[in-house]
């Protein structure tokens, strides 16, 4: 039975992240939206597969996994064969690959995704509800993230990618709230240093992120 | 050559890897930082860790930072050796319930209780003023992540299964912390929660370490 991916249509947010996991990976799949508006990830039916209520979730076969880092690393655990495009994760017996690119994805959840989401819900989702982005406190939040970003330029001048020298999972963990900032006219991600443009322009320019930005999430088959 | 460990005493992120490296009974030298003379931010601390954050690790050269990182190394490089934290490299499906529960750590618990601990805490340390509004609206925030907690913990014994992994343990440092910061909730939320929360602050690892590290040369 082809994998299901539950979640919203957009290239942005957790959903985006394993829709160009699938991609990359050449795995077939199903697409269902889960239209949150509605409160459809709310319901006693979806929170039975995901007692969080979130999306994205997926059902392979039966096995059903949430989480949006845990499924991309599943799907690459899974699909770690030749035929199933770039292994976007280093084998576990090289420890030492393998750790670096532990400690990038930790980066990403424990550094880079806090700040990039106070800007988002400042900038983008205070709107949505009715209320006024507080400028002074976004350009603070603005400025948390290129300290960050900083940090990133000085990794950067010694690695290729944020997981190591391939490119990895933790790369494509960032395009569910990076790509984003620009479309608000916020440009960290390629002024605050040579190096962090560098990837982040060769992330961006994937041809699965390519092909998600041009048509959303869709089925594959 | 040991293993050196360079974190703060009680830091939360440096028993969180101290825990682990008892599990594993991994012999370590402890380097103490004395974060209140800014030794973190020094030069030769960042050239280590460039966000200027504890703990490190220094395995015979080779530098790690991170406690989740460092954890899940450990994990790696000892997998015969001490207490089995992950599930094994051929069970891709016990590996991805546990990366599921380790994400429920990092994604849903952790945001919310180092928060509400910095809040009531932290705060006071750096002479700003806790505020008890926000820390009330964490703490109902946290106990809604706990409603879930509590369902999965009543069909199996652990986060990711029957077994007890890296992503209960690195629960440890900050669900112990909230009592502190003057909650009750971890033993208050249900029957569940509170099984798996008294088992969890009552493992021998976190007890050895939980007043502070020191460097362990043999077990």
């Amino acid at each position: 039975m082809v994998l299901k991916l539950y979640g919203t249509p957009y290239a942005f947010g957790a959903t985006a992240v394993v829709a160009m996991v699938l991609l990359e990976k050449h795995i077939p799949f199903e697409f269902v939206l889960v239209d949150l508006k509605t409160g459809a990830h709310k319901t006693r039916e979806f929170r039975e597969r995901h007692p969080f209520g979130n999306v994205p979730c997926i059902e392979d076969d039966g096995f059903i996994v949430y989480e949006s880092r845990a499924i991309a690393r599943y799907l690459a655990d899974k699909y770690a064969d030749q035929d199933h495009g770039p292994r976007l994760i280093p084998v576990p017996t090289k420890v030492q690959e393998r750790a670096v690119f532990e400690q990038g994805a930790s980066v990403e959840n424990v550094n880079f995704f806090p700040s990039v989401l106070k800007v988002i819900q400042e900038k983008f989702e205070k709107p949505l509800h009715g209320e006024t982005t507080d400028e002074v406190a976004l350009a603070g939040y603005i400025a948390e993230l290129s300290k960050v970003l900083s940090v990133y330029d000085d990794i950067l001048s010694k690695q290729r990618f944020m997981g190591g020298d391939e490119f990895s999972l933790v790369d494509i963990f960032h395009v569910g709230t990076g790509p984003g900032l620009a479309l608000g006219g916020i440009d960290v991600m390629i002024s605050t240093g040579p190096n962090v443009a560098r990837w982040w322009n060769d992330v961006i320019s994937r041809p699965s992120w390519v092909k998600l930005q041009a048509e959303g999430i869709k089925s594959s088959v | 050559m040991v293993l050196k460990l360079v974190g703060a005493p009680v830091s939360t992120c440096t028993r969180r890897v101290a825990t682990v490296l008892v599990e594993k009974k991994v012999p370590f030298e402890f380097i103490p930082i004395d974060m209140s003379k800014g030794e973190h931010k020094a030069a030769s601390f960042v050239s280590n860790q460039p966000f200027g954050q504890v703990p490190y690790i220094d395995d015979d050269g080779f530098i790690l930072y991170e406690s989740r990182a460092i954890g899940r190394y450990l994990c790696d490089k000892y997998p015969d050796q001490g207490a089995k934290l992950v599930p094994a490299l051929n069970d891709v499906k016990g590996r991805a319930l546990f990366e599921q529960a380790a994400s429920n750590e990092y994604q849903n618990f952790d945001p919310l209780a180092y928060r509400a601990c910095f809040e009531m805490i932290f705060k006071k340390r750096r002479g700003l003023t806790p505020d008890p509004a926000v820390f009330e609206q964490l703490i109902t925030a946290l106990a809604a992540k706990l409603e879930a907690y509590e369902i999965i913990l009543g069909k199996q014994k652990y986060l990711a299964g029957d077994e007890i992994t890296l992503a209960d343990l690195f629960h440890i440092p900050y669900a112990t912390t909230l009592a502190l910061a003057g909650t009750d909730i971890m033993s208050k939320q249900g029957p569940n929660v509170t099984r798996w929360y008294k088992e969890l602050s009552e493992r021998p690892s976190w007890v050895a370490v939980k007043d502070g590290v020191q460097s362990m040369s043999s077990y």
